[in-house]
Parts: C-alpha cells; sequence; structure tokens
C-alpha cells in the first residue's frame, strides 16, 4: 500500500511539473490546460479569498471538493498529492538519508500552524489577506516560477553556450541538438528575470533545509493547509488503528514521518497523521490498519487554547494596523496592475501571490511587488515596464489566476483596457530635448489609431541652428498604458517616456477616459 | 597561393580598381537594373511571376546555395493587417529556392513583438512549417549568433554586430513588405535588413535614412521580392486597422533592392528625393533609385 502511495506522491509530482511547464504561451491565445488547477483545489487559498473578499468564487469549485473528501479520507492530501511533501519526502530521501537527527525540537512546536492558520482566519475575516505567506501551494509555485526555474534555466542555457562557443564542431554537433531539444520542451523561450528572485528563492530553500531538524519540519509545525485538512480530516474514516497483535515494539512511532503516533504507539493524532502507510508497512506484527476491524485511539489535537486565541485576536488586530497603511491612500504611480485587474482593494483580497501571473507574461513584464502596495501587498504582481511590457493582444494572465484576482478577458475587452497611461519625460526623450528624430515608442505603440503620434516642430539647437524635429505626443484616449514605449525607449538609464497606473480602467471614474477602437 | 599568383591577383584587382568605376557607371547609364512589377492574383502566383520575370529563381540561386530567406515578421498582427510578409509569398519564394536546388533554406526575423507570438500569428510560421522539407528551416533568432561587423565606409554606423547566418549565407532573399514609417516614410527591402541585425538597434532610428545605406553596404541583398499583395499605407510599420490597408495586389522583384525600393514607393506616391535613404544609397553606389535609369518589367497575371 506503501508504493501506492509513492506512486501517487510521484505521479501528482509530475502533472505539477508538466502544468508548470506549460503556464506558457505556445502558440495558442488560449491556454489548453487549466495550468492553475493545483491553486484551485487548495481549500486554504479558497477560504481566504472567499473570506477576505467577501464572494463566492466559481473559479475554486475544487477546493470544495478537497475539502468534502478530506472530511471522509482524513489528511490525506499531504501525504498522497501536495507536491510541497513529496518534495519534501524526497529532500528526505536524498539529502538527509544519512542524517542522525539530535536536536530535541519543544513537543508544543506543531502548534503554530494551528496559531498562523487561526492568524489567517481572522485576518482574512477582517479583509486582510496575507494566505500568501503560508500557502504551500502559492509558495512552491512562486518560488518555482521566481528563482528555482530562471536558476535552473539560466545555469543550463550556461553550460550549452559555454559549449557552443568552443566551436568545437565534435562537441557542438551533439551539444546543440540537445540544447534545442531541451529548448523545445522544457526551457524558457527567453531567460526570465524576476526582482526579487533571490530573497523567495531563499525562504523555498529554508522551508527543504529545516528537513534537517525533522522530517517534514514545515508539514507539521508551520503548514496551515495541513492545519487546515487536519481539522477537516479528523474524524475520518480512514483513521490508523492498532489490533491487539501489537508487541509495542515501537519502530511505527520512530518512523512516523508526522510524529502523529502517540507514546503507547496504539494512539494516533488524527489531525497530524497524513496517512502514508509507512506505520502499516513497517509493523512486523501486521497490527496497524487503516480501515476495517478496531477502533482508532485519537489524540487531543495539539493546539491550545490560549494559542489559538491570541492567534485569533492578532489576527483581528494585524487587519486594522495593515489595512490603514499609508500606501493605501494614496497608491505609487508605479503600482500597475495586470489587466483585468480587480480594484487594488478586492485585488490584494484575492491575489495569494502564486506567481502564475508572473509565469505566463509572455514579455516577463509582470514581477513580484515590493512595497509599491504596502506590506500587504508584497508580492504582487505588478508590470515594469523596463523589464517587460503588457503584449497588446495578450490575455494568459487573466487565463491563469486561481482565484480571479485578475479577470479572465476577451482579447477584445483586454485591448481596450487601460493598465495606466504613458507619459513623456520632455527632458530626457531624444525630440523633446531638441537632439534628433527618434520615433521609436510611435513605432512600437500597439494601438490601431496610434496613441503615440508625431508632430513636426521647429526647434532651436543649444548651438543656435533651426531645425525641424518630429516631437511625440501621447493621446491619452487611446493609450492602454501597455508600457511598450518605455520598454522599447533606446535611452538607457531612465526613459524618455514612462507609465504609470493614472487613468487605468479599474479606478473609479475611469470611465472618462476610454477607447473605441479596436 | 604563391608569390608569383599573388602579384598577379593584385596587379589585376589594382587595375580593376582604377577601370571599374567609370566602367560601372558607363554600364549603368546604359543598362539600369532590371525590375519587375508583377500584379494581380493569387500572391504565390505573382510572387512567381515577378521572379519568372527576372530569370526564374536559378538565375540567382545556385544547386548547393544555402539561401537566408528573410520576411518581415516584426509584429504581432495577422496577414489582413499587412504589418508582416505576406505568407504565401514566403512560402512561394521558398519552394523556388527549393526547386532552384538550394541546399538549405533558412527563414527568421528578429521581431518586435514577443517573437512566438508574431511567427505564430503572421501565418509565416504555420505556412512555413507546412512546407514539410527538410530542407526548410525555421527559427527564432539566436542571441549567440551576432558577429561584430566593421563597416569602414560607414557614414554613421562604422561597428555593428550582425547575425552570422545572414552574413554566412550564399544567397540573402530580401522579403520585406511594403509599408508606411514615420522614421524611414517607407519601409521595404533596405530597412527589412534591419532584422538581421544586433543590440541596441533603435538608436539608429535617429539617424535612420544614414543607418540603412550603411547597414545594406554590409548586408548584401542577392534578391529583393517586395510584398505589395497589399500595402499599410498609415499607422505603420505595425497598423492594426483595416482603414490603413490598401490592397494593391503586387510584388516587386529585383537583383538591385534599391531600384526595388524606388519603384515601391511608387504605389506610396513617393520619390526617392522624399524617401531620403534611397538617394543616399545611390549616392553610396548601393544600387539605382533613379526611376527612369530602372527598367521596369510589368506583368500581369
Amino acid at each position: 500500500m506503501r508504493v501506492l502511495r509513492r506512486l501517487s506522491q510521484v505521479l501528482v509530482f509530475l502533472v505539477f511539473v508538466f502544468l508548470f511547464l506549460n503556464t506558457e504561451y505556445k502558440d495558442n491565445d488560449v491556454l489548453p490546460y487549466a495550468v492553475n488547477v493545483f491553486l484551485r483545489m487548495d481549500p486554504l487559498v479558497a477560504g481566504a479569498a472567499t473570506l477576505a473578499g467577501r464572494a463566492v468564487i466559481n473559479l475554486l469549485w475544487p477546493a470544495l471538493a478537497v475539502a468534502g473528501i478530506t472530511l471522509f479520507f482524513g489528511r490525506f492530501f499531504c501525504g498522497w498529492v501536495c507536491p510541497m511533501g513529496a518534495i519534501l519526502d524526497f529532500a528526505d530521501a536524498s539529502i538527509f538519508r544519512k542524517l542522525k537527527r539530535r536536536v530535541k525540537l519543544p513537543a508544543n512546536l506543531p502548534r503554530l500552524k494551528y496559531f498562523i492558520l487561526f492568524f489567517l482566519a481572522a485576518s482574512s475575516l477582517f479583509t486582510l489577506q496575507m494566505v500568501f505567506l503560508f500557502d504551500p501551494i502559492s509558495i512552491l509555485i512562486r518560488s518555482l516560477t521566481i528563482s528555482i526555474f530562471p536558476g535552473i534555466n539560466m545555469a543550463i542555457n550556461s553550460l550549452f553556450d559555454a559549449l557552443y562557443f568552443t566551436n568545437i564542431h565534435a562537441v557542438t554537433r551533439v551539444s546543440e541538438p540537445v540544447f534545442s531539444f531541451l529548448k523545445n520542451h522544457f526551457l524558457a523561450f527567453e531567460q526570465p528575470q524576476f526582482r526579487l528572485a533571490a530573497l523567495v528563492g531563499s525562504i523555498f530553500l529554508l522551508i527543504i533545509s529545516a528537513e534537517y531538524f525533522q522530517r517534514r519540519f514545515w508539514c507539521r509545525n508551520l503548514c496551515p493547509l495541513g492545519a487546515l485538512l487536519g481539522l477537516l480530516g479528523r474524524f475520518g474514516l480512514t483513521r490508523r488503528r492498532v489490533g491487539d497483535s501489537c508487541i509495542s515494539c515501537g519502530k511505527c512511532e520512530r518512523d512516523c514521518r508526522m510524529g502523529a503516533i502517540g507514546g503507547d504507539f496504539k494512539s494516533t493524532n488524527a489531525s497530524e497523521c497524513v496517512e502514508c502507510l509507512d506505520c502499516r508497512s513497517i509493523c512486523p506484527e501486521k497490527a496497524v490498519h487503516f480501515v476495517g476491524r478496531g477502533r482508532p485511539e485519537l489524540l487531543p489535537v495539539n493546539a491550545g487554547r490560549r494559542g489559538v486565541i491570541t492567534s485569533l485576536a492578532v489576527g483581528a488586530v494585524a487587519a486594522p494596523i495593515f489595512l490603514s497603511e499609508g500606501y493605501r491612500k494614496v497608491s505609487d504611480p508605479s503600482l500597475i496592475r495586470p489587466p483585468g485587474a480587480l480594484s487594488e482593494e478586492k485585488f490584494l483580497d484575492r491575489c495569494t501571490r502564486c506567481g502564475e501571473c508572473m509565469r505566463v507574461c509572455t514579455a516577463n513584464g509582470l514581477q513580484p511587488a515590493l512595497f509599491e502596495a504596502g506590506l500587504s501587498g508584497l508580492w504582487s504582481p505588478i508590470l515594469v515596464p523596463r523589464m517587460g511590457y503588457c503584449e497588446f493582444n495578450c490575455t494568459l494572465c487573466g487565463q491563469v489566476c486561481p482565484t480571479g484576482a485578475i479577470k479572465r478577458l476577451s482579447p477584445r475587452e483586454k485591448r481596450k483596457t487601460k493598465l495606466g497611461l504613458a507619459e513623456f519625460d520632455r527632458s530626457r526623450c531624444i525630440p523633446w530635448k531638441g537632439e534628433s528624430n527618434c520615433i521609436v515608442c510611435e513605432e512600437h505603440c500597439p494601438t490601431p489609431v496610434k496613441a503615440i503620434r508625431l508632430r513636426e516642430e521647429q526647434v532651436t539647437t543649444l548651438s543656435g541652428e533651426v531645425i525641424r524635429i518630429k516631437r511625440p505626443y501621447v493621446d491619452e484616449n487611446l493609450c492602454v498604458g501597455c508600457g511598450i514605449c518605455e520598454n522599447k525607449c533606446p535611452l538607457t538609464g531612465h526613459p524618455g517616456i514612462k507609465c504609470t497606473s493614472r487613468g487605468e480602467s479599474r479606478a473609479q471614474g475611469a470611465e472618462l477616459l476610454t477607447t473605441d477602437e479596436g | 597561393m604563391n608569390r608569383r599568383g599573388f602579384l598577379k591577383t593584385t596587379a589585376i584587382a589594382g587595375a580593376g580598381a582604377v577601370i571599374a568605376p567609370s566602367f560601372i557607371e558607363e554600364a549603368l547609364a546604359f543598362e539600369g537594373p532590371l525590375v519587375s512589377m508583377a500584379k494581380g492574383t493569387p500572391p504565390a502566383r505573382i510572387t512567381r511571376a515577378a521572379v519568372d520575370a527576372l530569370g526564374g529563381m536559378s538565375a540567382f540561386v545556385r544547386k548547393g546555395d544555402v539561401v537566408v530567406v528573410k520576411p518581415n515578421i516584426g509584429w504581432d498582427r495577422n496577414p489582413a493587417q499587412a504589418a508582416d510578409t505576406n505568407p504565401e509569398v514566403v512560402t512561394e519564394v521558398i519552394r523556388m529556392c527549393l526547386d532552384a536546388g538550394a541546399r538549405k533554406v533558412k527563414v527568421f526575423d528578429r521581431t518586435c513583438n514577443d517573437a512566438r507570438r508574431c511567427y505564430e500569428n503572421s501565418g509565416i510560421g504555420p505556412a512555413v512549417e507546412g512546407i514539410k522539407d527538410p530542407r526548410v528551416e525555421l527559427s527564432f533568432v539566436d542571441e549567440r549568433k551576432y558577429k561584430m561587423v566593421d563597416i569602414p565606409a560607414g557614414k554613421l554606423i562604422r561597428r555593428w554586430p550582425i547575425y552570422e547566418e545572414a552574413l554566412n549565407a550564399d544567397k540573402f532573399i530580401n522579403v520585406p513588405v511594403a509599408k508606411h514609417h514615420s522614421a524611414a516614410l517607407l519601409t521595404m527591402g533596405m530597412k527589412n535588413v534591419m532584422g538581421v541585425i544586433g543590440s541596441n538597434r533603435a538608436v539608429l532610428h535617429r539617424e535612420i535614412n544614414d543607418a540603412l545605406p550603411d547597414l545594406n553596404r554590409v548586408i548584401k541583398t542577392s534578391l529583393a521580392i517586395i510584398d505589395a499583395t497589399r500595402i499599410l499605407v498609415a499607422n505603420g510599420p505595425q497598423g492594426g486597422s483595416l482603414k490603413d490597408v490598401r490592397q494593391t495586389k503586387t510584388v516587386i522583384a529585383s537583383a538591385d533592392v534599391v531600384a526595388a525600393d524606388t519603384v515601391a514607393a511608387t504605389l506610396f506616391g513617393k520619390t526617392p528625393s522624399e524617401v531620403r535613404y534611397l538617394k543616399l544609397a545611390q549616392d553610396a553606389g548601393l544600387g539605382v533609385a533613379d526611376i527612369n535609369r530602372i527598367r521596369l518589367k510589368k506583368v500581369s497575371v
């Protein structure tokens, strides 16, 4: 039976990787797979987004299904499905295989995960959604997107580049076909690069490194999704039960990855047990069962009333503190949200910082925010035009958002959606400074009637020469704030044209600035 | 090569260098470049007719040649929007190259929008893949393959990274779409070579009229085939609105890219005195921009 569980972990992980790799434009305007399904079946994400957003989010029905199954079958998700759990188990079976863990951790450490869960529940209830900090699926996809995958991609590219530049035919004859195979199936089309890559990646590596102290350190002590599923599945049908043939050898207790087995070896903490079935497999007397005969002996939830009440209170207090941040009063002009993003408050209520939109963004323009949206907006997606612009005909970010924080737009709607507006910096722009013609922004402007248009004007140069120059102007009725002008501006350093969120469609009163061209 | 051979070659080359300019000038005066202009439908047929009027593709492509066919795939637009070369023109050019015995036909462009979207939505990607011939190689531009090239006679550009595959090809067939462009006024064959250069090419737009002759000194077009099946007359080079597209149902071809561009400009009612880089290219000896000296062969299909 343990084999089945391992098989399930491997298969689910492969599906996870497949979907991750396919969260990408592949000659198709509509993604053929529900690449975001792992996030959509996450009851923690669903609960927080629903509570904070005060809305029933149809996209999240798979989470309801998982919660329902958990009621009957316990915390199986963590042992059989969760890709983060699979990674940690794999780390144990490889990196930490020979490790003798000597560090004694406090017995109450597992309570932390309940405190985190109740903190998140209370803060979400008061419309502060912080689940992004602790949800394992969001952490995993975000880390892969922002740091792990770009890192691997860069390493492999560097290797094959080095081989390529050896200029030895015998080498490149082999390496180039391999490289192009990898490029076609696994590597990124263009090297993705993200701000904060090192920080986000470090957190992920810390979670793995914590295995040094305990198997499944993260799942046992910190994971609020595990806590939620543990509470839901506590009275499930498939709980561990021990038969009379038990000789109290204690093998199961020593081997349990979750520390779910009591000192008498017979009792089980059902909200900790992930039903990995190891104890059943290793029992020399075959005394352990998960179905059939025997009554499960249950240990109480190790949470602590005082701690739970405190964490609820902290969550409730944190909400108004975060929500009264100055960022929420005057928004940062560089806070350019993806096309179809809900109004800022609703957006942050739902966005779990999973990074799906950043992963799928064709031009690598969507980047994790640092403090543009305040501390509670950490890692939420913003368009950084200098890094990448928003493709005029692309609607992928709205297709992958698991919580509807970014609405799914039709191509027609998308082309009319204003992310903001472009503004010239006349002290930088080449024709505005009176140096010469340029027109690069105008050439790239994607609206059918160009939002950047040129007017020939007479200019006296510094040296007194009178010349005629085509100077660019922004038509704010037509500009959609896609940022391609800022991206392609040939100036190094500060661009001569800059996009800000001013005039964005999702802002109140933005109806005054709409376009009819499409 | 031995010493004697070297001296001999040098002597001949030296003599040639003295005599050639006057010789070429004379030849051009009497015998201007041949430009064919085929009108009609469908695009593939007029493409072939335009090349046939120049003696057929075998006059340009030899058996065993490695040929680069360089369309304009710059924008994420559909074929009707006339921002990219008509896919039917591109595939017909490739087929003619294959028929002429090309060993390899390479197709690529450095795009402005996301390359995958441009290749797909311009229709050129699927159409070229549809040829299903192992000699045809459609690829995205590979950043590693730019090579720094000196342009000693360059007026504006003295050095620039240029795509190796374009430089190393036996024949470079330039297949642009003719359209409006606010800096160059019109973008056709001479401007299309900007798709095989590296680095921050946007800075070149400041002095585009000097930049284009310089680039065309080192990126030599063996045959220009200009797609004017439909042309973009405003809001170029990207367009997007069918209101700016005119159905001109024309393909223009010539071994002289300057001459081909000069003829294509007439479709927009423009002359080389307006499209200044054409005049400057002629001054630089790159081709003929004088419509009276061009031998125009019109074909109707």
